[in-house]
């Protein structure tokens, strides 16, 4: 079924229904513009979509190796030698 | 009232769904702004009756061949139509003089078009082409509800339930909360249809369940969508595959179900729903596919602890400003950046309800950053004839004073310690602590598991 | 006061001037003042303006003139005027209430918007005018005089589903001044679970409330924020003052009795059968002496429900309204009764949401615990979002939220310590799931740790108030074989089995007590 009028209308709608100002909106509620889109056309082919090219990879660990350890080995040290000298106290 | 017979008998001949919906849209289209008045002025209250009425039913230069009930049945319709197209244009007109408009009147005659429709396919056997109409209708029923709760001056007192409490709750949504029940008359209209599956009218299920939802979903009683998928799933077997609908419905459907089941931390089936409507999703609807990554993204973190790729992120600024902080964080293991940037996002993230899951994110970044502490160690002395073996074991205090890393305060061993057994107890960490000698000890062979070391 | 009103300057808010935030109208005064109110008012249902000869001054104060000079800059949306219109307007003054402390009232309303820059997003059409606020407040005054730290009872002797701790403890909470005991008090019964809740010291307490009474004058404030926060322009309010001209709709009561019990009505109440709210107020009073001298639970609870039910048909919506909720809901919490602390809570959310006050930081704190108790992760996300910032970082309320995050975080020993130090009556809540995360916990530490802890660290990092409670609470979990007795003290082994045992138990516990 259409899910929605022609995509030009759909400007005319905002147009004649958003009167309010937005900040009398609650801040807090799951509100319309959180809400799902009306897509303009109803159905559409394999190609419209967007799979993405082979290699392109859209999720990656979550560490990261690349970055210079020995930096970290020195902050480690210099807060180790913080933790020691509070359990001395 | 000529032109838009026209329109209508070409519709209805041609049995086009879609374009039988559009006569039944209160908004006027870009092209032609003055459809709705145009149309509303071509009758008066004296006559709308008559006039539909021949047109459809007795005009001999007709070229359709209605059914009497069925006939009369599209005629309440496009009366009650008529009548609430004048409520529209009366409500334009408050604004444009700057006065309150009464949505409401609009909602309620809206309501009559709804209530007439749903009686053309209960009495007058209306056709399954037509549900787009179902569609249409309601849609608009919601949006003016939405309105007129904006407004709501012309409210009636709710009725005093005589019990012992107050029952203050919903005056906010009245007609909303209506419109809302209005629209699962229609659900079980089209969920309850015995004709064979060609033609029945269970073709239009999914695009009122998306309006359910979408509409539970701003009442904030997101509970009763659950009763709709549970009528749903009574009626599987006898109901089309999802598939065979609209792609639109399929990834709209989807969206929502990922949504409950991630509210209800339910993140497998939320992944997988979420991941499909992802790549169903027509690429152009960006916003759309932007709301889908808002929920899958937190969803991934827990379930495969993996985080979003800058080529994924690169085409949502928001998203990127959502999340980007968090997950630098949580790759780095800095567990102070990690407080930080979830209390700058705080409200963003509480008001998108991802706020909890989100924060669950810690246990990896903590993960990350013991795992630091572990390579930082270093080797044991080689010895011959083997290769080199990472340090396994490791003193509470290295730990203590990474946890501490970036934070004014350094933690009580025996709360760094809790956060360690915790590690263990998720598996996240494989070891034990021995509490009398200060040390932990990991295992030598996959301490971290699934990363690598 | 009333002049200093004129000559107030308010600047418009930083920030106001951004493009697309702000639709000033023209400048204008912002009061009852006719002349510049009356020409914006062509629309509104109110009398286009009040003749002032209509309006009786109290001799006393004199009515501030507007210096629109002054003030150029500062322009009101119509929809203060208005509310400003409807404060003055004749039917809506009460002889018993000074003009000027009407004018105080709204000015500081409207200061405070301003300054907050809600002036275009509080519903003005709906929020009680200062008149009712100083109606309501009375009431609370005299509520609050006569039972200032005297949060309910004293001793209930009379109930006897409470532990022996328990009723120490609901003893201390609601305040009573025949103790001093000092904060922890030792218990070393079998049932450890209850006999371990801090008190917070009595001076701490009467301090606290003198700081309530304090804070009273900037509740109407806060109602402003709060209001603002929670509504969106289609509400449409049902505040009432419990006045009998209020004709049409909510019954107004004659009943003098000042106990009824409670029936389910079906139909229409006989207003003979009713009682007024000043009767109510009596009723409240007396019922807390009642409670206080250790009257029967059960039939507590009815008197309560059947003041709900006289409320509710006549519609009183304000601070007595609220004082009977918390007050129903506190006595609820300390019998364990949380079917009907459940009741009184979801009302109790409806009446702040309505800008009343009372004690919402304690109840939402509450309300916050509550969730984690019944594990309503959808509840508990709605609420967050419904939390004001300034809210988040209000003591109890914070001490919820932290409790929240280190149960996220399997951070128990963060948990214990907060658990130990819990304000108000939340340690009532708290005892319903302290099993389940000391199950959990245990779980945690016998996966974790190799070969045994001391079983002192178990008691510190579960917060047992002693050894023997804590081998007292592993003994009921069937961990007796883990305790054994060494050298150098009594250890808890640990080990994967000890962790399934207690896995076990923890899953049979399931959901908690008392849930639906």
């Amino acid at each position: 079924m259409s899910a929605s009028p022609a995509p030009g209308s759909v400007s005319t709608v905002k147009a004649t229904f958003s009167d309010k100002p937005a900040d009398t909106k609650p801040a807090a509620a799951l509100e319309e513009d959180d809400e799902f889109e009306d897509f303009p056309v109803e159905s559409w082919t394999q190609e419209e979509t967007d799979v993405p090219a082979g290699n392109t990879h859209l999720w990656e660990e979550s560490w990261d190796d690349d970055e210079t350890s020995e930096d970290f080995s020195a902050q480690l040290k210099e807060e180790l030698k913080k933790v020691e000298a509070n359990k001395k106290r | 009232m000529d032109s838009f017979f026209k329109v209508f008998s070409a519709a209805y001949g041609g049995g086009d769904g879609y374009a039988l919906a559009d006569t039944l849209s209160p908004i006027a289209p870009a092209s032609q702004p003055d459809k709705l008045r145009r149309f509303v002025h071509s009758t008066n209250y004296a006559s709308v009756q008559n006039d539909f009425k021949y047109r459809l039913l007795y005009d001999k230069a007709s070229p359709l061949r209605l059914n009497v009930e069925e006939g009369k049945a599209w005629v309440e319709v496009y009366v009650s139509f008529w009548k609430a197209c004048v409520e529209i244009l009366q409500a334009e007109a408050a604004i444009n003089d700057n006065q309150k408009p009464s949505w409401e009147k609009v909602y309620r005659a809206w309501k009559e078009v709804s209530d007439h429709l749903n009686r053309g396919y209960t009495a007058a056997g209306f056709e399954n082409w037509t549900v787009p109409c179902l569609y249409v209708v309601g849609k608009y029923l919601r949006m003016f509800a939405i309105k007129a709760d904006e407004v709501a001056s012309s409210l009636e007192q709710t009725t005093i339930d005589f019990n012992e409490d107050l029952s203050l709750d919903d005056e906010q949504h009245a007609n909303l909360e209506d419109a809302a029940r209005q629209l699962n008359k229609v659900f079980q209209l089209c969920l309850s249809d015995r004709a064979s599956l060609e033609e029945s009218r269970k073709w239009g299920i999914y695009s009122i369940i998306n309006l359910l939802f979408k509409t539970y979903f701003k009442l904030g009683k997101i509970t009763l969508s659950k009763n709709i998928l549970n009528a749903l799933r009574a009626y599987r077997g006898d109901m089309p595959e999802l598939d065979a609908f609209p792609l639109s419905h399929q990834v709209t459907f989807k969206y929502y179900v990922g949504v409950i089941s991630f509210l209800d931390e339910k993140y497998e089936e939320c992944e997988t729903c979420l991941t499909e409507a992802w790549y169903m999703c027509h690429k152009d609807s960006l916003r759309n596919k932007e709301l889908i990554l808002t929920y899958l993204i937190p969803c991934h973190l827990l379930t495969t602890h993996t985080l979003p790729s800058q080529a994924l992120l690169e085409p949502y600024p928001y998203l990127q400003t959502l999340f980007s902080p968090l997950v630098r964080c949580i790759k780095q293991g800095d567990l102070s950046g990690f407080d930080a940037a979830l209390a700058a996002g705080e409200d963003e993230f509480v008001r998108r309800r991802i706020y909890l899951t989100l924060e669950r994110g810690r246990d990896i970044a903590l993960r990350n950053l013991l795992r630091k502490v572990f390579i930082a160690g270093g080797f044991e002395p080689a010895k011959t004839g083997e290769g080199s073996v990472r340090r396994s074991r490791i003193r509470l205090v290295e730990f203590a004073a990474a946890v501490s890393l970036g934070s004014k305060e350094t933690m009580e061993t025996d709360e760094v310690e809790c956060l360690l057994a915790n590690m263990i107890y998720k598996n996240l960490m494989k070891g034990y602590i021995a509490r009398e000698a200060g040390m932990v000890v990991l295992n030598k062979k996959g301490a971290f598991p699934g990363t690598g070391i | 006061m009333a002049s200093s009103w004129g000559g107030q300057n308010i600047p418009p808010a930083p920030g106001t001037g951004a493009p697309g935030t702000t639709q000033y109208f023209q400048p204008a005064p912002p009061a009852y003042h006719s002349v510049q109110v009356r020409q914006s008012f062509g629309i509104t249902q109110q009398p286009p303006f009040i003749p002032a000869q209509f309006v009786p001054p109290p001799p006393a104060v004199s009515i501030p003139q507007p210096v629109t000079a002054q003030r150029p800059k500062t322009e009101w949306p119509a929809s203060v005027r208005r509310y400003v219109q409807r404060c003055f307007d004749p039917k809506n003054l009460d002889n018993d209430i000074p003009r000027a402390e009407i004018e105080a009232k709204l000015k500081k309303a409207i200061t405070s918007a301003s300054e907050k820059e809600q002036l275009h997003s509080i519903d003005w059409d709906s929020l009680p005018l200062p008149q009712e606020k100083i109606r309501s407040d009375r009431v609370q005054a005299t509520w609050h005089q006569q039972s200032v730290d005297l949060r309910l009872g004293g001793n209930g002797n009379g109930n006897t589903t409470l532990s022996q701790a328990a009723k120490k403890r609901k003893s201390k909470e609601m305040g009573d001044h025949e103790e001093s005991n000092p904060p922890w008090r030792a218990a070393n019964n079998q049932n450890g679970i209850e006999s371990r809740i801090t008190y917070q010291p009595l001076d701490k307490r009467q301090q606290q409330s003198k700081e309530d009474t304090t804070k009273a004058s900037s509740k109407f404030q806060k109602n402003l924020e709060k209001r603002q926060k929670r509504f969106d322009g289609g509400y449409k309010s049902t505040y009432r003052s419990p006045s009998p001209d209020a004709a049409a709709g909510p019954v107004v009561g004659t009943c003098p009795t000042l106990f009824k019990q409670y029936f389910r009505l079906t139909s229409a109440p006989n207003p003979a059968n009713v009682r007024p709210e000043h009767i109510l107020t009596q009723t409240l009073e007396l019922l807390k002496n009642k409670w206080r001298k250790g009257a029967n639970y059960a039939y507590i609870c009815d008197q309560f429900k059947s003041m709900r039910q006289d409320l509710t048909v006549q519609r009183i919506t304000n601070d007595f309204t609220v004082a009977v909720y918390e007050t129903h809901a506190r006595i609820a919490l300390v019998n364990g009764d949380l079917g009907e602390y459940n009741q009184c809570q979801t009302q109790l959310r409806v009446l702040y949401a309505k800008g009343l006050d009372g004690k919402s930081l304690e109840f939402k704190a509450y309300r916050i615990l509550y969730f984690i108790l019944t594990s309503n992760r959808t509840s508990l996300n709605d609420l967050l979002a419904d939390l004001t910032i300034a809210e988040k970082k209000e003591a109890p309320i914070r001490h919820a939220l932290d409790v929240r995050s280190s149960l996220a975080l399997g951070n128990y020993h963060k948990f214990f310590r907060l658990y130990l130090n819990t304000p108000h009556l939340g340690a009532y809540l708290m005892d319903m799931f302290v099993i389940r995360e000391r199950l959990a916990a245990l779980c945690n530490i016998c996966k974790a740790y190799k070969p045994s802890v001391k079983l002192r660290f178990v008691t510190e990092e579960l917060g047992f108030e002693s050894d023997a409670d804590a081998a007292q609470f592993i003994c009921d979990h069937n961990g007796q074989h883990l305790i054994e007795e060494r050298d150098d003290g009594v250890h808890f082994v640990t080990g994967i089995p000890a962790a399934q045992l207690f896995e076990a138990s923890k899953n049979a516990i399931g959901k908690p007590n008392g849930q639906p």
